[in-house]
């Protein structure tokens, strides 16, 4: 099929002018083939076993899954869990701001500093968060901290290098505009640089809130005893395969739920990028 | 005086009559640069050996000591059987890089095929991609039980693991990466009288390959994460695995060593990325900066 | 001689959501075979609507589009875009990860006209009588913006078109370089005559290059003014303060700033 140099909402400059009701279908075409797929494969799904489809068959049938989750919304220990793990995330996620925010700054402004510090983090950073869980258990003295923990390790990665990255990139022009203008290096670090890298420090936190719930529900599974992670293990423990798929999609809900509140608060907090 | 006349000469650097930096001046920064990264290199070992070993700050003195575990890394004989010299170490490690291999390669493979398809095809985006924004904020260890159920065996479900970490990351970037082509050259490709297998060799992957590059940094990282947790999890062998047993076994040496390698292997597998995606982008190191 | 341009009746009207924005009104235009046709006129006026349905990228919603008495385009169809009417795009078009002389070769060898030796060949040639030949193994990153023009204008060339189609080339270019590279193109085409249908918002620019100047109204666009240039080619920079140069930029002028005030005052957005 030629490559279509058409435009992105499926409307191609060499469409001949059509009635009412087809340019209704063309503009929302993509949605309908979206939903259609969605809905042919939840057909599929549904009619697995009689069907005899291979992997699908082995799961519970949607049905199955609408009924489980009905019951699992009712019960407050899956709250309990959802409270438990936001809970962790906030507090992971705002330490790693903290944290990483301000050390990203002296980092990138300082060439001493940055020289002595870079090694050791990019020493430690490669080593996957879940395996600093066993350090993280001997070490805090709650499990609730060494959960938090994790979270804040895999967060501050990105944090940093996002601070680092921006920092460094900001226009020269715009120091020594503010320079010309009389600014004195409090008012330029206040008032010119950091507005000027908040767009990227914001993309840091979109990305390490997703990055949070990765370590979030590691830690869970692996060495928590509430939360969803932990609920999720529980579950498949237990060969509730239908709750398992509740636990997975409300995790996945929860994420993007956190994802787009964390770039609703990037877009009020700089006004002046355009959206992506 | 001559304080000054020092710091002088360290900020502006000498050059000969020619205009060409002295070699002396060329690498003052660069050593500087080493040595200030050693030192910081040395104050955290330093910290390690004054908080753990020696002094046994606070719950600092539990951590796993920095002198028996550089000992123990070394010996010919070690406690717990692991260090440079035992097949035992040498085993976790290749099962490790073994699955990191196979999933990294099939999920660039899948991962590129699938985005340029997405990217290509507007009916095929309208059907598939919705499934996969469905699919993508699930953590990857969320999917840890359903692999499980649904794989032959354990090895084969950290593999899936790992492979799907990858994939997903990859096929994101190869997408955004093939929309971000500017459509102009699409449009002087057709002119030319490029046929469509034309324009995906020479317009869509050449011009997708930054943005891939980067993605395939992250799904490295990101496949070294889900095996460690998946080999935690549902492992036999393996540099997680390896972890998780010695820290249930009270071996925090071997802990640390283990731990160490992940480090390392992580950075080594990131680098490889980079350097071939450097040598794929030739094109991009020779740009003049600047000159519109 | 091939490239006959003939434009009737040409419209183009967008559906944006529930406005109807006319982008043409009704252009009729004639380019004689070998003619080098300006059109200026305010940014956002339509002349690019214009140059996309000539070379395939658009199509017209009434009208006609015929080139050598074939059917370019008519009301909502285009022949595809082909190598009869190549582009050379305002931001340039030079792929940047293929060399410069992978860039001017590769369309005769896609379209599959001559070999890759030929093609070559025949780069090397073009390139050399740009002065460019010591740049053929180096990526367009590497060249300054005059050159990147250059290799552009001849890659546009050496596949033989029977109009070329250029918007605004040089508008990002410096007024030093510009002043070149108009006389560069001038002598290039004494050389290699074609039909060109050349796009800028410069009325010294376009009074310097053309056999006939069209000027566009602002949106919609309808033909304003055509005036045809008797000034003898090949031209040097120094007529451009010659009398006759000023009495034809004096005849146009008005009219052009007067679609410039009206584009301004409604907001027209820059095409940057």
């Amino acid at each position: 099929m030629a490559f279509e140099i058409a435009n992105i909402d499926g409307s191609a400059d060499n469409a001949a002018e059509p009635s009412r009701p087809r340019k209704f279908l063309l503009r929302h075409a993509s949605f309908m083939v979206g939903s259609l797929t969605i809905l042919l494969l939840g057909l599929a799904w549904e009619f697995a076993r009689p069907l005899g489809l291979p992997g699908l068959s082995r799961l519970p049938a949607p049905t199955a899954i609408v009924a489980a989750s009905a019951e699992l919304l009712h019960s407050p220990m899956f709250w309990e869990a959802c409270y438990k793990s936001t809970l962790r995330i906030i507090s992971g996620f705002c330490l790693a701001q903290i944290v990483g925010i301000p050390l990203g700054f002296i980092m990138a402004t300082n060439r001493t500093i940055f020289n002595s510090a870079f090694p050791v983090a990019e020493s430690l950073r490669p080593i996957p968060p879940v395996a600093w869980i066993p350090i993280s258990i001997i070490f805090w003295p709650t499990r609730e901290a060494s959960t938090i923990f994790i979270v804040f390790l895999g967060a501050f990665w990105i944090v940093l290098l996002n601070t680092i990255g921006g920092v460094s990139t900001i226009d020269q022009t715009y120091r020594r505009a503010a320079l010309s203008l009389g600014s004195s290096r409090g008012h330029l670090l206040r008032y010119i640089i950091f507005p000027a890298t908040l767009p990227t420090i914001v993309t840091g936190m979109v990305i390490s809130m997703g990055i949070c719930w990765e370590m979030v529900v590691a830690a869970e599974m692996i060495a928590g005893d509430t939360g969803l992670g932990y609920l999720l293990w529980q579950s498949f423990e237990i060969s509730a395969t239908a709750q398992v798929l509740v636990c997975m999609f409300t995790i996945g809900l929860a994420g993007f739920l956190s994802s787009a509140a964390i770039r609703k608060l990037g877009r009020l907090l700089t006004p002046w990028s355009p959206n992506e | 005086m001559a304080k000054d006349a020092r710091v002088q000469v360290e900020t502006a650097p000498r050059s000969d009559g020619a205009g060409k930096l002295t070699a002396h001046a060329r690498y003052r920064p660069i050593l500087l640069q080493v040595f200030q990264g050693v030192v910081g290199l040395g104050i955290f070992f330093l910290l390690w050996y004054l908080l753990v070993d020696c002094f046994g700050v606070w719950r600092f003195k539990q951590l796993p000591h920095l002198v028996s575990s550089v000992r123990e890394f070394l010996s010919r004989n070690p406690t717990y059987g692991v260090s440079l010299f035992t097949a035992e170490y040498y085993r976790h490690l290749w099962a490790s890089i073994q699955r990191v291999a196979i999933a990294f390669v099939t999920a660039v493979t899948c991962g590129t095929s699938l985005g340029i398809a997405l990217a290509w095809n507007r009916w095929f985006r309208a059907a598939v991609f919705p499934l996969l924004e469905l699919a993508r904020p699930i953590p990857i260890l969320a999917w840890i039980p359903l692999v499980i159920t649904l794989s032959p065996s354990r090895p084969a479900s950290v593999i899936i693991l790992t492979f799907l970490a990858a994939f997903f990351i990859t096929t994101l970037n190869t997408m955004l990466g093939v929309r971000s082509i500017d459509e102009v050259y699409f449009r002087a490709a057709r002119s030319l009288g490029f046929s469509d297998f034309a324009i995906l060799r020479h317009i869509v992957i050449p011009g997708a390959l930054p943005h891939i590059f980067v993605g395939l940094q992250i799904a490295m990282a990101a496949c070294w994460f889900s095996l460690v947790a998946s080999e935690i999890v549902a492992g036999t062998a393996g540099l997680g695995y390896k972890v998780w047993e010695a820290y249930y076994y009270v071996q925090f040496d071997t802990m640390t060593i283990m731990m160490a390698t992940l480090g390392l292997c992580g950075y080594l597998s990131s680098m490889l990325v980079r350097r071939i995606g450097k040598a794929l982008m030739s094109w991009r190191e020779e740009m003049l900066g600047g000159l519109s | 001689m091939q490239g006959a341009l003939s434009i009737r009746g040409a419209r183009k009207v967008y559906d944006a959501k529930t406005a109807k924005v006319v982008a043409l009104d009704s252009i009729d235009l004639d380019i004689a075979a070998g003619e080098f046709c300006a059109v200026v006129g305010p940014s956002g006026c339509g002349k690019t609507t214009l140059l996309n349905a000539i070379a395939g990228f658009d199509t017209l919603s009434r009208g006609d589009i015929t080139l050598d008495g074939q059917s370019l385009a008519s009301a909502n169809a285009s022949a595809p875009p082909d190598a009869s009417r190549i582009v050379v795009f305002q931001n340039g078009a030079l792929f940047p990860w293929r060399t410069v002389l992978w860039n001017v070769a590769c369309g005769p060898i896609m379209q599959r006209r001559l070999t890759a030796v030929q093609a070559n060949q025949q780069a090397m040639e073009l390139l050399a009588r740009v002065g460019l030949q010591d740049s053929a193994n180096k990526f367009p990153g590497e060249l300054s913006g005059g050159q990147r023009r250059r290799v552009e204008i001849v890659r546009a060339l050496i596949n033989e078109p029977k109009v070329l189609l250029l918007d605004e080339p040089f508008r990002a270019l410096d007024a030093l370089t510009k002043s070149v590279m108009q006389e560069y193109l001038i002598e290039l085409l004494t050389y290699v005559p074609k039909t060109v249908f050349f796009i800028t918002h410069d009325l010294e620019e376009a009074i310097f290059l053309g056999d006939k100047v069209v000027v566009f109204s602002s949106r919609p666009a309808r033909i304003r003014q055509s005036v045809t240039i008797d000034i003898p080619k090949p031209r040097r920079h120094e007529i451009l303060t010659s009398p006759r140069f000023l009495e034809i930029k004096a005849m146009l002028s008005g009219a052009i700033h007067e679609e410039a005030l009206r584009a301004f005052t409604v907001g027209e957005r820059e095409l940057a």
